[in-house]
């Protein structure tokens, strides 16, 4: 233990006799500390944001949709007698918070100066408050989709459609029978833009949905399943569960796909089955088409972080060099006067050890701080940023996992790098200590 | 009578290149504890040498060291190491003191390495050696701040603090005025008087000869004779004067 001490004490007061060299170094640690948390908190803040939006817009976290053949070429993405479903779903997800279900589809919606391709969601607005919290109307009343044969469109929809709160657009579609059906609907909510999503997005009463493909009351187009907030990161292995516990009930299911519905049709389409079957998806495969913007920011941590992490175990392997040619002789008379191999390797890597703990502290503090000012700051991120984020405004989110992750990490590579040195330092010979240079 | 050093048939080679100089060729030297035993010789006589293969920080290529009753050629760098803690005492050329250490820091450290006192018990020993050295009231202050023979005097507190059987100076006084150098040699006598323990230095300062029990004189990695301080005077250095050729 008083060793331990001695070897601290030493190692702490080598760094400050050579306080310039430890500075840039440490500065330099803490460059990359900060570097780190900084698209940490950026990746985190970007996945949250879409996992808050997606959630909300268009899936649940875990999801029970599937698809419904009259003949094997003509598929609607529909489950019948959704509330036997539920009950299976219910009876198997003890981590469900609620569930909703909504109608999909797909139609041309048709004003009298536009028209545009739009994805058409039914929902029952009277069971969704978190979707009334998620969404802010800029113009009219959400809660009047509760009325018959209603609409919400978003703002982007409305600027190419050129209608207002109180017109009526047309919704035309082909009914899974292959006939064509028209609805028309009243404008009875414009919503502020969320993204990618809210370009291709509208919502109807779900009533309206079964209307324009002639369905009956018993049938959805989805239920989605939200889950308690410790289970979310969970929502992969929940589908699994769920996926075998349907089958179990008597379900046909569809082979596993990671990506949304509305790019399984074409799929469903050239299979030869006929009937019902259903499909477990989370959330993230209903967003994968927008999570590369993710693993683009992770590819781009890994590559960032490894040349500057390989920049800082250059430092510090070049720094442990030159500080052991200039302290030959100091370790030599260690040596001389007693203190094992052992003790030398510790001392440096002490030092090592003292300036990454440093360095990354100061970073992960420093990198928190501009993260806090970020958000107060409530930065505006162009268009084209938006679309990917689903949310007009930059969100950068720390945790504390994420910064001590970081911490350890960094000050973990900055103890290794010193490693070799270290090693090399302890098998000087102690009559080093004999030799007259330095 | 043991002897606290036994050197026997030693050879030591260093190699440079292709080049092997033999430095050290068939010495054998035994000392008797108590003793303060100068080794004298010219620049590259293998003083140096001699006294490195005695502290165990360094291995004969040929031939036996016996320091203390330990065979050392048959230890691990782990037992030497550990020899060296407990048994000997280094006092360099150079001070080599730790720089960054204080004076208190620095005498203390080689108790802090053999683990066995306790705070309180190292805070005696080694205030207790900052008065025998006489550098008290520069306990706090760091080795960058004395003068040459003040660092010296850390230096033999350092060496000294373990009470080890066996005392190694290198040219204790070759970076040291010729005043200061011969209170540190008054420093080290009184305390191998007073304390009993060995002392082995080594110089090329015949003016220092007077000092000794005995003078071992080297001349080409080879011990010429073994004398006397007064022998060793009369013979070949007069004090006061630069050391002879001893060839
Ligand atoms: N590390 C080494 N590598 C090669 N040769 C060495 C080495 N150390 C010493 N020598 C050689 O060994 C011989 C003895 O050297 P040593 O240092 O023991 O002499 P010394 O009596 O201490 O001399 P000085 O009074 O100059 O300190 C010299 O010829 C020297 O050049
Ligand atoms: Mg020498």
């Amino acid at each position: 233990m008083t060793n331990l001490i001695l070897d601290f004490r030493i190692a702490l007061r080598s760094l400050f006799q050579h306080r310039r060299r430890t500075f840039f170094l440490v500065a330099a640690i803490a460059g990359v500390t900060g570097l780190l948390v900084l698209l940490n908190a950026l990746s985190t803040g970007v996945s949250e944001t879409m996992i808050r939006a997606a959630t909300t817009l268009s899936s649940g976290h875990v999801n029970v949709g599937g698809f419904f053949k009259v003949t094997s070429s003509q598929s609607g993405p529909v489950v019948t007698e959704f509330a036997k479903v539920a009950k299976v779903v219910e009876a198997n997800v003890p981590e469900l918070e609620h569930w909703v279900h909504r109608g999909r589809g797909w139609a041309k919606i048709i004003a009298d100066s536009g028209s545009t391709q739009a994805g058409v969601t039914g929902i029952d607005i009277k069971n969704e408050p978190d979707f009334k919290r998620v969404i802010s109307v800029v113009s009219g009343r959400i809660d009047d989709l509760a009325e018959r044969n209603t609409i919400m469109l978003f703002e982007s929809q409305v600027e190419r459609l050129k209608v207002k709160v109180g017109d009526a657009v047309t919704l035309s579609a082909q009914t899974n029978r292959g006939a064509a059906n028209t609805v028309d609907c009243r404008v009875v909510a414009i919503a502020k833009d969320m993204g990618l999503m809210s370009k291709f997005g509208t919502f109807v009463p779900i009533e309206t949905t079964r209307g324009l493909y002639q369905l009956r009351p018993d049938t959805t187009g989805v239920i989605q399943l939200y889950l308690k907030p410790q289970f979310v990161s969970e929502s992969a292995a929940v589908a699994g569960r769920l996926r075998i516990a349907l089958e179990r009930a008597g379900y046909a299911l569809m082979d596993s796909d990671a990506s949304p519905f509305w790019m399984k049709f074409q799929t469903v389409n050239r299979e030869d089955w006929t009937g019902q079957k259903l499909d477990v998806t989370t959330w993230e495969d209903e967003v994968s088409f927008l999570t590369w913007t993710l693993k683009v920011i992770s590819v781009l941590k890994v590559v960032l972080l490894t040349i500057l992490i390989a920049i800082v175990i250059t430092g510090i392997m070049n720094t442990m060099w030159i500080a052991i040619r200039e302290r030959t002789r100091e370790i030599g008379t260690l040596r001389a006067i007693g203190m094992q191999r052992g003790g030398v390797l510790r001392m440096f890597l002490f030092e090592s050890f003292q300036m990454g703990l440093l360095g990354t502290l100061a970073g992960a503090l420093a990198g928190t701080a501009i993260a806090l000012a970020v958000n107060a700051a409530r930065i505006q991120v162009p268009l084209s940023v938006q679309l990917f984020l689903m949310s007009d405004r930059l969100h950068l989110s720390i945790h504390v996992s994420a910064l001590t992750q970081a911490v350890v990490m960094i000050t973990g590579i900055t103890t290794l790098a010193a490693l070799y040195p270290s090693y090399r330092a302890a098998r000087l010979p102690p009559v080093s200590a004999m030799s007259h240079f330095g | 009578m043991t002897h606290i050093v036994s050197v026997q048939q030693v050879f030591k080679n260093y190699t440079l290149g292709t080049f092997v100089v033999p430095a050290l060729r068939g010495v054998s030297l035994d000392v008797e504890e108590g003793e303060f035993l100068a080794i004298a010789g010219p620049s590259g006589s293998g003083k140096t040498t001699l006294l490195n293969l005695i502290g165990c920080v360094d291995t004969p290529t040929k031939g036996l060291v016996r320091i203390a009753g330990n065979a050392t050629e048959t230890m691990s760098e782990r037992q030497l190491t550990r020899l060296r803690l407990h048994t000997i005492g280094f006092i360099f050329q150079s001070f080599n003191l730790v720089p960054v250490l204080s004076v208190f820091q620095n005498i203390e450290l080689p108790l802090l390495l053999q683990r066995s006192a306790t705070t309180k018990e190292r805070r005696a020993r080694v205030e207790a050696l900052l008065d025998r050295v006489g550098i008290r009231e520069y306990a706090s202050h760091r080795p960058s701040e004395l003068s040459g023979g003040q660092r010296q005097r850390v230096a033999i507190a350092r060496a000294l603090v373990t009470r080890p059987k066996l005392v190694l100076a290198d040219e204790p006084t070759a970076n040291l005025d010729s005043v200061t150098g011969t209170n540190i040699l008054d420093l080290m006598k009184e305390l191998n008087r007073t304390e009993k323990t060995t002392f082995i230095f080594s110089t090329h300062d015949a003016r220092v000869w007077s000092y000794a029990s005995s003078v071992v004189r080297l001349a080409d990695g080879q011990i010429v004779d073994r004398v006397t301080a007064e022998e060793a005077v009369r013979a070949g250095g007069v004090p006061g004067q630069p050391s002879p050729r001893a060839t």
